[in-house]
Formats: C-alpha cells, structure tokens, sequence
C-alpha cells in the first residue's frame, strides 16, 4: 500500500486513536519512519497530547458550590446552635484540611518539646516567644556539649585501650628477669597477671583509670568497661 | 447516568437537597471545561454559574432518553461558551494587538494569582495560551476529546455536527495546537 504526507495528516488522529486498519497501519508506519516532514509532524502532534492530558485539573474557587445554590434555590436559611456546629465540620471535614492540620499540629508539638516545654507541669509563661528562643537556644547548647563530651570521652577510651594493648604486647623478658614458669612461653604474657613489679604498677594505674573513667560515663560502665578491666566478658 | 437522571426527576419535583447534589457532582468538570476554553479563571467562573442558572431554569427540557445527564451539561456549557466567544469577539480584536508580544509575557499570564502561577507548571501555561489561540471550534473539539475523555458519539451529540466532521475538527485542532506551540519554542525533546 503506498502512503502519502497527506494521508499522513489527514489520519493522524485516527492512528493516534488506534483507529487504523492494520494493513493502514503498517503503511503509516512505513512512511511515517521515512518521510524527512511526516516525522516531526507526528512527533509534535504526539507531545501536544502529551502536554494537553497532563493538564492539571483545576480546583472550584472557594464558595462556588453556596453561590450557584444561592443564585438558584435563594439564600439559605441561617442555621444556629449544634446544627451549625455540624454544617461547620462538614465544611473543614476534608482530607486536604486534615493533613493540614496535622501537620501543623506536628510541628508545633516538635517546636514547643524541643523548646523544653514541661508537658506534666504545664506554664502560660513558658510559651511566651522569648522563653522559647531562651529555652531552645539553651537545648540546642546542651546537646552540642553532650555530644562534644560523649566524642571527647570516646577518645580518651579508645586511647587508653590503645595503651593497655601496647602494654600487654611487650614481651615479659625486656622488663627484667625472665619468666620460666612451664606454663608460660618464654618472651609472652597472658595480659592477666603482670609479672614484673612495674608491670604491676602500669596495670594498676590503668585500672583505677578505667573505674573513674566508668563512674563518670554511666553508659561505658557496663559490658564495655568490664571487657576492659576483665580482659574478657564474662 | 441513572443517578443523574433520578436526581434531576427529584429536582423537577422541587427537591433542593438533589439539586444540591447535581451541581456537587458536576461543578468541576463544568468549571474545567469553562477555563480551558477561555484561560481566564474569572470569566470561568462567571460562565460555569451561569451554566448552572441555565441548567437550573431548562432541565425540565432534559430527555434522558437523548444522552446522559453529563453529556447533555456539557452541551449547555458548549452552546454558552460559543455565545460568551461571539459576545467578546471585538474585546479580543483588541487585545489580540498584544499577540505580537512573547505569550509568556502577555498580560494573561502575569496577570495571573500567585497561586494559579503555582498550579500550572510552565509546559502547562505553555499549553494554555497555545489552546486558547485555536479557534473556537477547533479549540471546543479538543478539549472534549483530549481533556474530557469524550468518546466520538459523545462529541457529536456535544457540537451537533456528524462524526466525520467532529473527527476532522479534532485532527485539525491537535495540528494546529503543535504548530502553535511550536511557534513559542515548545518542541518535544
């Protein structure tokens, strides 16, 4: 079947709407992949469709819906008390508003707790702008100190871990006499007797460190500072 | 189709409530048709309550037998939309003196809320000003087929014109549209 340019255009639309015969449809095609001026035709037509369907679909302008029904049936008769109350909520009673809202609430509940808002002993003075900013300002301070001395601690353990390895990787004999038990390999601590007075010293010093360092970081003094002092958990 | 046609029964009977419920279901659509065809969100609103005050005072006219409710609003809305074109005709012979301009600096668009600006992306306000440059009849054919999802049969009931006809006006319109949009440097990537 031989095909033109316009045929091409002339059904477009009809094979943009999956309209065409399949032998039509095969010509279209054929000519359509060939034509130096059916190509960007179809192309174009192709992504202003595109661009037409993606339109978004506009939203009622607020009260359209009371207007055209005043215009028509004549002013509503004003309503009072709970039945009001209910025409209200039925109003607001839509999902978008209720996102909004939750949102909202979510943010204020975040921004007053960070402010160091006491929920059990509520105060009007605390929500006052200045005792937030105070408040928030102070929290924002603190945890920036927490977090400096919780690193800073983490070093000094980590160091003091570093030592304690260092110390129990010399070999026994550079610290004086050589250790001839039979249980022991010459030159080879085990790193839970120390077997030279200085040694000895060396281990104290670094487990009375460990013990003040646990006291001070209550979250170190368990299985980690116990792993340190012990050698292993138990 | 069956509920409309119930509703409008009850409304024909002086039912509010069902009249209520009649411009609840189809405002939108009818304010959509109203903006695309004009791009003014103003003149829209205008246009689709007075779509509703015709329907209100005609729809003891309204066959059920002749096409859905939906169908037989979107005629109404069609036929005022033309009236509304040839009303305003000499306004726009006016204004059109400001086509020479770029279209994304013509006075529609800046004249635009905030919020509208915000709605439609750029491809979108694109799109807008090339539909609105169609003519009336190619312009009222594509937005039924393309942004309605109407079906051939629909339209033709619609413009009241036979189907080869409503199937030309469609493919010339969407020509048209690329052309335009083509002139304002939208091109498919």
């Amino acid at each position: 079947m031989t095909w033109t340019c316009e045929q091409t255009e002339l059904l477009l639309t009809d094979y943009l709407d999956g309209l065409l015969q399949p032998d039509q449809q095969r010509a279209f095609d054929v000519h359509v992949n060939g034509c130096e001026r059916c190509t960007p035709l179809v192309a174009s037509v192709t992504h202003a469709i595109t661009g037409l369907r993606a339109l978004p679909e506009l939203e009622l302008p607020p009260r359209f819906v009371y207007n055209v029904l005043d215009a028509t049936l004549g002013p509503r008769e004003t309503v009072t008390g709970w039945a009001a109350v209910r025409v209200w909520v039925r109003g607001i009673a839509s999902p978008r508003f209720a996102y909004g809202s939750l949102s909202v609430a979510a943010t204020f509940l975040m921004l007053v707790t960070a402010s160091g808002f006491n929920w059990k002993k509520p105060k009007l003075a605390d929500l006052s702008p200045t005792t937030i900013y105070r408040n928030t300002n102070r929290q924002a301070h603190m945890a920036y100190a927490r977090g400096t001395k919780y690193v800073s601690d983490l070093r000094v353990v980590y160091e003091i871990q570093s030592r304690l390895r260092q110390e129990n990787e010399l070999p026994t004999n550079q610290e004086g006499m050589p250790d001839n038990s039979p249980q022991k390999e010459p030159g080879r601590t085990d790193g839970t007797s120390p077997s030279t007075p200085r040694q000895q010293n060396r281990a104290n010093d670094v487990s009375s460190h460990l013990q003040v360092l646990a006291e001070e970081l209550p979250i170190l003094s368990g299985r980690f500072c116990f792993v340190l002092l012990e050698g292993r958990p138990r | 189709m069956e509920q409309d046609a119930q509703l409008v029964q009850q409304c024909l009977q002086g039912d509010g409530s069902a009249w209520e419920e009649l411009v609840r279901q189809h405002s939108r659509r009818v304010f959509n048709i109203c903006y695309r065809f004009t791009g003014n969100r103003t003149e829209a609103e205008d246009l689709a309550q007075d779509v509703f005050l015709r329907i209100y005072r005609t729809l003891g006219s309204y066959r059920s037998v002749h096409g859905g409710f939906a169908t037989w609003m979107t005629s109404v809305t069609r036929n005022l939309l033309i009236d509304h074109y040839r009303r305003t005709k000499r306004d726009r012979i006016t204004d059109s003196l400001d086509d020479a301009m770029p279209v994304v600096e013509n006075k529609h668009s800046s004249a635009r809320r905030p919020d509208e600006q915000a709605l439609l992306g750029e491809l979108s306000n694109q799109v807008q000003s090339a539909l609105t440059k169609l003519s009336p009849e190619l312009r009222e054919a594509v937005i039924l087929r393309d942004l309605q999802q109407l079906e051939y049969s629909e339209i033709q009931t619609v413009l009241s014109v036979p189907e080869g006809t409503v199937k030309s006006r469609i493919n010339r319109g969407r020509i048209e549209l690329a052309r335009i949009l083509q002139q304002m440097g939208v091109r498919p990537s």
